[in-house]
């Protein structure tokens, strides 16, 4: 073979090489299911050198044999500039950090966290990141009892003591007919999440039991109009598959599929004023209809104002009649830097001042003239 | 365990004034008794299993690095500068652990069936009340397993010290373990041919260390790993179908002879499904190292967590 080709052969194979290195040595993580090595997120006895450990001062032993709880892989460095820790071969999003510019598409409880001059009004009141809110807010605004969840019903009543939890009947992820959070966790993780369809907790959109969706890889970090999360919505309100259902579920008056608030509460589509913010509303449902509303003006998807899709892909870019308003519209998850959990400061949204592409005027546009 | 016969002398007059008169009842004032039953247990050739008197031994300590240790694992691992967190500290191997300080970690006095109990004050033992061996209600190690080399060892039914799997029998008062004591210890161990545990097993790790046996009820997740409870029948458990020596199981009933089946929801996790008993070359006695098992790969917890 002649020297020239054998050297061509020899770098056409070093490039191969150095490729798939990197390739080997980049943490995965197209889905979400853990990776890795074990000792990463769990401790099997909650012993260490013969001693109990503990976790930015949380006592365990802590269920699922992990280390610190939800907390001790989701919330790692509070006062940390990383808004995603990669740990082996995974990478975890913090719901909890000091990163500037860094929050993801939950938000931050950073706001509403307890030691970090909390505002109680910026966020949820999860138990280990804040204190249960004082009455009315120690109970979800808007709570129904028993309403139809994926699995079963929902808790028959909120007693006034309960706080908050990430997880279970009284929390948001996994199995909410599970009380104990992490039993309704209880191997999401580590389950196949590549379809997500809501058929299990590991299948579900942000182990939202029951909630389909598209994950965005990176949570939103850096996300773009056509590389972002994709929410689901239903404008028929004949699924619970939805986003906005999954809010519902604890804040029930402010949804008006029948399982939950109904028409009564937040009135009806296409022929009445609503008497609450809709959502899983389409653009179509709007009173007066699509065409030559303000609604025609909100073209292109925006991360400051989204809306859902009936089949989201997460690349959609243009928003039509049949974008979806969902309660993630406005609010963030977790925390935001402004009251009610509003993606804006709602205290100066400001119709007739012009200020088009903003809040509240991203979909009523024309109220910014 | 077969009874012990042969040359007396192989065992008994290796050391200055064991073969002396004693009194009826009391046991042998023997010298160096720390290092009474690791002398006999002991090599110093790679070989785990020696021939002494015509007997077979076992050997739990290696002086050499092991070839095949056997189902408790090897002392070598603990006896040499490895560090503390390999095996069980026993006296006449090796010093007393520097962080638990003769403390077994997860101790609780009320799940020590022992009327003396473990005594921090004083080293760990091969027996007795401060062992695993023998009547944990007898504090010295010697008198504790007197006799049980040479008496009747079937059925292993944990009636008696020697009836007890590996000497095992917790206390007089108490039923020792049982289980099938497979005739190589283990030495060529397969997925056919092995030591078979039942659940009686546990009670004696949890003798030293009760606080890690959490038997309560709980409705939600596990806080630590669970022993004495069924592998489920579901999900990834579904795909551990044969026995593996690497993370063996306890018999709800023990069978006749030990077999390569995994029975989900009568087999159980048990300590020893993820550790040896004496020492091993991975950090806390782990069959495995914990540090590299890894959700991609197939050894250790995957082999139960296949689905991880």
């Amino acid at each position: 073979m002649p020297f020239r080709k054998m050297k061509r052969y020899f770098i056409n194979f070093f490039l191969f090489f150095c490729f798939f290195a990197i390739y080997c040595l980049l943490p995965t993580d197209v889905n979400a299911k853990a990776k890795g090595r074990c000792k990463d997120c769990h401790s099997m006895h909650y012993s260490k050198e013969g001693s109990e450990v503990t976790y930015a001062s949380r006592q365990g032993p802590f269920p699922s044999m992990t280390i610190g709880g939800c907390l001790g892989c989701h919330g790692q460095n509070p006062s940390g500039a990383q808004n995603i820790i990669v740990q082996g071969r995974m990478r975890i999003p913090q719901i909890i950090h000091a990163m500037g510019n860094g929050d993801l598409a939950g938000g931050n409880y950073y706001y509403v966290a307890d030691g970090y001059n909390p505002d109680y009004s910026k966020g949820h009141n999860v138990r280990g990141i804040s204190l249960q809110e004082p009455p009315p807010m120690n109970i979800p605004p808007g709570f129904l009892e028993s309403v139809t969840i994926p699995g079963g019903s929902g808790p028959s009543s909120w007693p006034s003591f309960r706080q908050l939890a990430c997880a279970g009947t009284y929390g948001c992820h996994g199995n909410r007919t599970i009380e104990d959070e992490f039993g309704a966790m209880h191997g999401a993780h580590h389950e196949d999440d590549s379809a997500i369809d809501g058929s299990t907790v590991g299948k579900s959109y942000r182990f939202l039991f029951g909630i389909a969706g598209k994950e965005h890889k990176d949570w939103e970090y850096l996300a773009a109009a056509d590389n972002h999360n994709g929410y689901k919505g239903d404008q028929t309100h004949a699924s619970m598959s939805t986003i906005s259902y999954l809010c519902g579920e604890c804040h029930g008056k402010f949804h008006p599929h029948p399982n939950l608030g109904g028409s009564s509460e937040v009135g009806h589509a296409y022929n009445s004023l609503w008497r609450r913010h809709p959502s899983d509303i389409s653009f179509a449902g709007v009173h007066g209809g699509y065409i030559g509303s303000e609604y025609q003006g909100y073209v292109q998807y925006n991360l400051e104002s989204p809306v859902a899709y009936q089949n989201p892909a997460g690349n959609e870019t243009a928003v039509d009649v049949d974008s979806i308003i969902m309660c993630l519209s406005c609010h963030r998850a977790h925390a935001s830097p402004y009251p009610d959990i509003l993606r804006w400061d709602y205290s100066k949204a400001e119709a007739g001042g012009g200020d088009t592409g903003k809040g509240c005027l991203v979909c009523h546009t024309k109220k910014s003239q | 365990m077969a009874i012990v016969g042969g040359d007396c002398d192989a065992c008994h007059n290796i050391f200055p004034g064991m073969m002396e008169k004693t009194h009826t009842g009391k046991a042998f004032q023997y010298v160096l008794k720390n290092e009474f039953c690791v002398n006999c247990h002991s090599n110093t050739t790679s070989d785990t299993i020696k021939i002494l008197g015509g007997n077979r031994v076992p050997v739990v300590h290696s002086t050499v690095p092991p070839i095949n240790p056997l189902a408790g694992g090897n002392f070598f691992y603990v006896a040499k500068d490895f560090g503390d967190r390999k095996g069980h500290n026993v006296d006449g191997i090796t010093s007393m652990d520097m962080k638990f300080r003769n403390l077994p970690p997860g101790y609780s006095r009320k799940s020590d069936p022992s009327y003396i109990g473990y005594d921090p004050q004083k080293n760990l033992m091969c027996a007795g009340s401060n062992g695993c061996h023998g009547d944990r209600n007898i504090e010295d190690p010697f008198a504790s397993i007197m006799g049980t080399h040479h008496a009747l060892d079937k059925p292993l039914d944990g009636s008696t010290i020697a009836r007890s799997y590996r000497f095992l029998g917790n206390t007089s008062a108490t039923k020792g373990v049982t289980g099938i004591e497979d005739s190589g210890w283990n030495r060529k161990g397969s997925a056919a041919n092995h030591n078979e545990y039942s659940k009686s097993i546990d009670l004696i790790c949890t003798g030293c260390h009760g606080d890690y046996h959490n038997t309560e009820k709980k409705t939600g997740a596990w806080f630590r790993h669970p022993v004495g409870v069924p592998v489920p029948s579901r999900g990834d458990y579904l795909n551990y179908t044969s026995y593996n020596t690497d993370a063996p199981v306890a018999r709800e009933t023990l069978p006749a002879a030990s077999g390569s089946d995994i029975n989900h929801d009568r087999d159980s996790v048990m300590c020893l499904s993820c550790h040896v008993a004496h020492a091993s070359p991975y950090e806390s006695m782990l069959r495995w190292d914990y540090d590299k098992v890894s959700t991609e790969g197939r050894g250790g917890c995957n082999i139960c967590h296949s689905g991880k």
